[in-house]
């Protein structure tokens, strides 16, 4: 084969490899999601914060309140949480008599609802003149909430450190594949959102038992982010295309496949079957769902693990000592390409198993992992860019900070510290906590 | 199927409102991207400033819209020292991280009930277009042209005034890149250790690429919001700076012609694929073999789809775009 030729034929392959990535994604969700749910029954609750300014009543959704459906026997049909609109749809079975309970500790902090609105509203069968039954709550940001501050501190930490879990498992991948590849890789949130929706597509379109399908869900992701490096980020490598120009592919990536993901699932946010009902425990100050108090554990369990395979066994030490100098690591007899295989298929596997644990935590929707991203970055600067160890204790700390800091700041504007602790942290110590001192001009 | 309405609406998307606005904004990102070699994510922000310090000239100061300019030059300058102050000593990648948060955050923060009274939420801010709006030389309600290039007066207006900035300021950045200023910060784009050693404050002249591409930017920002009549916030998401460097790309980055004529074609083609599929599926899905592929509402999500696979291959198989020269592409950051 001439010169030429080879040339040629490897740029079929890599644009083979994209139809293939392209293709593959379109798969997984054949029995369409988005057309299944809308014939449904279905209650539309908006929960509204209403504000009277000269005269003028206006309105502002309020997101991240608990909704319940129950029957009137207090038997629990639905429950989920409001988005960014304010907005949640809870699936019914059919037009019959329903109870919908605001969960009032749910709502942020400063907003109380206006008075006399019960929180508590009965619906009858015959109030469904459609499909969906629209019920709205009306607040108001004047009252002072209840609980005392030691409380909220107490319950925020709680929060903040199951966030801070989700983010670290999510984020090791990301700051592996940086050190062992130097790809800043953008797409890395939808690896997350993968995981989420196999997830539901597992758990609520099949059927299949939660606790059957994560392990599944978890290899799949595996097999997703190898799919990734091997049909794209590898090629692009063997290409010898920089790295900057990677940057800008996996950017591409990321605006492809999260409208995939949408183009298949639709805009909604929607819940898992399995474990989305449970009733808080109190601890004191705190409360917590035995689901959310299991994940804590297991990430805990799984972080630890990685940890330890890190640092004790031989891939890990490999994987270590690729992040640290892939040239060293080549001579001293390590395949460095199968390295990569190995950090692409852990990060694609633990990015999919924050996707089903975050699924657990608030729902599943096509913007679940993009979400994340910016919270995942800031993790991995402030931990050390390139340091796995690094992106363990930045993530946790960037998610403990992010929501002690919704104390002091509107739940709306949570993700806003984050961005001050990334450039706080550029400033003072640009490595990170962990990371190797660098040029720095 | 309506071929002769695709095309004409493809024909007049190539000189369209949209195409001039991201023309503006694609020049700016040209001055940072492209010859400066700076992953500037979050020129969506920069818009931002345009929009927001216009909106706001009437909405709270009271004041006309040549006020607004200043407004947002000062935004933009406090923008581009916040971003830039901690990122621009080091490696490339930490710029895109940070900008796009920026951007992200910035857009939290105008659409947010906090700051309601100020930025409108997210109903962002209307009426503040009178003042610009009584400068046109056309009657409002008249159509003017022929089709396919049709426009009311106001939109004629606008689409005078976008143009008119795309030549001014492609002019400026071809005398300015002529320059020595220019000559410096390709430089930087090439080895920035070779210019720090010729005695060059490459920090300085990193900032000021950063600012003078945020300030084009920021022109863009208003344009849009002039001919919308309206600030969205949700109008500057993260993405939109994609799309913006998808189409610089498509053009030719570290060029003068591609930063113009990338968006017009970016335009076309995706008025020409969005007007196609609406066709395809007005009346029912798009099937092959009875398996529905495409369905009306699925339309949006395809194109963006779309988009997203045209950067890749862009940058995979013709980095240099159409007008680009390929020594040009050669960005490696570290």
């Amino acid at each position: 084969m001439t010169e030429k030729n080879k040339s040629r034929s490897r740029t079929f392959a890599v644009a083979r490899a994209f139809a293939v990535v392209a293709g593959a994604v379109m798969m997984f969700g054949a029995p369409s999601a988005a057309n299944a749910a809308d014939s449904e029954n279905s209650i539309i609750v908006s929960v509204q914060d209403q504000t009277i300014k000269n005269g003028v009543s206006e309105k502002s959704p309020v997101s991240g309140v608990k909704i319940s459906v129950t029957n009137p026997t207090g038997l629990a049909i639905g429950e989920g949480v409001t988005d960014s609109s304010g907005l949640v749809t809870i699936s019914v079975p059919a037009k019959d008599d329903y109870v919908v309970t605001l969960d009032v500790t749910s709502l942020p902090d400063g907003v109380t609802l206006i008075e006399g609105t019960k929180t508590v509203v009965t619906i009858v069968k015959d109030a469904f003149t459609t499909n969906s039954k629209r019920i709205t709550f009306f607040a108001g940001s004047s009252g002072e909430s209840g609980a005392s501050l030691f409380d909220r501190i107490a319950q925020r930490l709680v929060d903040g450190i199951r966030l801070g879990l989700i983010i670290a498992i999510c984020s090791v991948g990301l700051s592996l594949i940086f050190g062992t590849t130097g790809l800043t890789n953008f797409a890395h949130g939808e690896m997350v959102t993968f995981g989420g929706l196999i997830a539901f597509w597992f758990n609520v379109l099949l059927g299949i038992p939660l606790l059957i399908a994560a392990p599944l869900v978890i290899a799949l992701g595996g097999v997703f982010g190898l799919a990734m490096n091997g049909m794209i980020f590898a090629k692009l490598r063997n290409r010898g295309i920089g790295l900057i120009s990677q940057l800008v592919v996996s950017v591409g990536l990321s605006i492809m496949l999260r409208n995939m993901f949408l183009y298949q699932f639709g805009g909604r946010t929607r819940p898992l079957d399995d474990f989305s009902l449970q009733v808080a425990k109190s601890f004191g100050p705190i409360s917590i769902t035995m689901r959310d108090l299991t994940t804590a554990i297991i990430s805990l369990v799984v972080l630890l693990g990685v940890a330890t395979f890190l640092q004790r066994s031989r891939t890990g030490k490999a994987i270590r000592a690729v992040s640290d100098n892939p040239a060293l690591a080549s001579s001293t007899g390590i395949d460095t390409q199968k390295i990569i295989r190995v950090v692409w298929f852990a990060g694609g596997a633990l990015a999919a198993m924050g996707g089903v644990f975050r699924g657990l935590d608030e729902q599943v929707g096509f913007e679940m992992g993009s979400g994340l991203i910016f919270l995942m970055f800031a993790g991995i600067t402030l931990g050390g860019l390139g340091s796995a160890y690094g992106a363990l204790i930045g993530g946790f700390f960037v998610g403990l900070l992010v929501e002690l800091a919704s104390l002091v700041v509107p739940a709306e504007l949570k993700n806003a510290p984050a961005l001050f602790i990334l450039i706080i942290v550029l400033v003072v110590r640009p490595q990170g906590i962990l990371g190797r001192k660098q040029r720095v001009g | 199927m309506d071929f002769i309405k695709i095309i004409e609406n493809t024909i007049s998307a190539f000189f369209g409102i949209d195409a001039a606005y991201f023309a503006l904004a694609a020049i700016g990102l040209n001055i940072q991207f492209g010859y400066t070699g700076l992953l500037n994510f979050g020129q969506s922000a920069f818009m931002a400033c345009g929009a927001y310090g216009l909106g706001m000239t009437s909405q709270y100061f009271g004041v006309g819209m040549w006020w607004g300019i200043l407004i947002g030059l000062a935004l933009v300058v406090i923008l581009g020292l916040l971003v830039g102050i901690p990122t621009l000593r080091l490696r490339a990648d930490y710029l895109a991280i940070v900008t796009i948060a920026t951007a992200e955050i910035v857009r939290l923060v105008v659409r947010s009930v906090r700051f309601k009274e100020y930025f409108g939420g997210s109903d962002g801010i209307n009426s503040f277009s009178t003042s610009f709006r009584n400068l046109s030389p056309f009657d409002p309600g008249a159509q003017y042209g022929v089709r396919p290039f049709q426009y009311s007066g106001y939109s004629l207006w606008t689409m005078i005034v976008g143009w008119s900035l795309v030549i001014i300021f492609s002019s400026l950045v071809y005398l300015l890149m002529k320059s020595p200023w220019g000559r410096v910060v390709k430089a930087i784009r090439e080895d920035e250790d070779a210019v720090r050693s010729l005695g060059k404050n490459v920090y300085s002249y990193k900032m000021q690429s950063l600012i003078i591409g945020g300030v084009v930017g920021m022109f863009s920002g208003m344009i849009f919001a002039l001919d919308r009549g309206s600030v969205q916030p949700d109008n500057y998401s993260r993405d939109v700076t994609f799309y913006v460097l998808t189409a610089l790309v498509l053009g030719g980055v570290a060029k003068v012609s591609g930063s113009v004529v990338g968006p017009m074609i970016f335009w076309g083609l995706y008025v020409f694929s969005d007007n196609f599929l609406r066709e395809l599926t007005k009346d029912r899905p798009f099937e092959i073999f009875g398996f529905g592929i495409i369905q009306k509402a699925q339309v949006g999500p395809v194109n963006y789809m779309l988009i997203g696979l045209g950067l890749m291959l862009l940058m995979t198989f013709r980095p240099q775009g159409i007008f680009g020269s390929k020594e040009e592409m050669a960005l490696d950051g570290r």
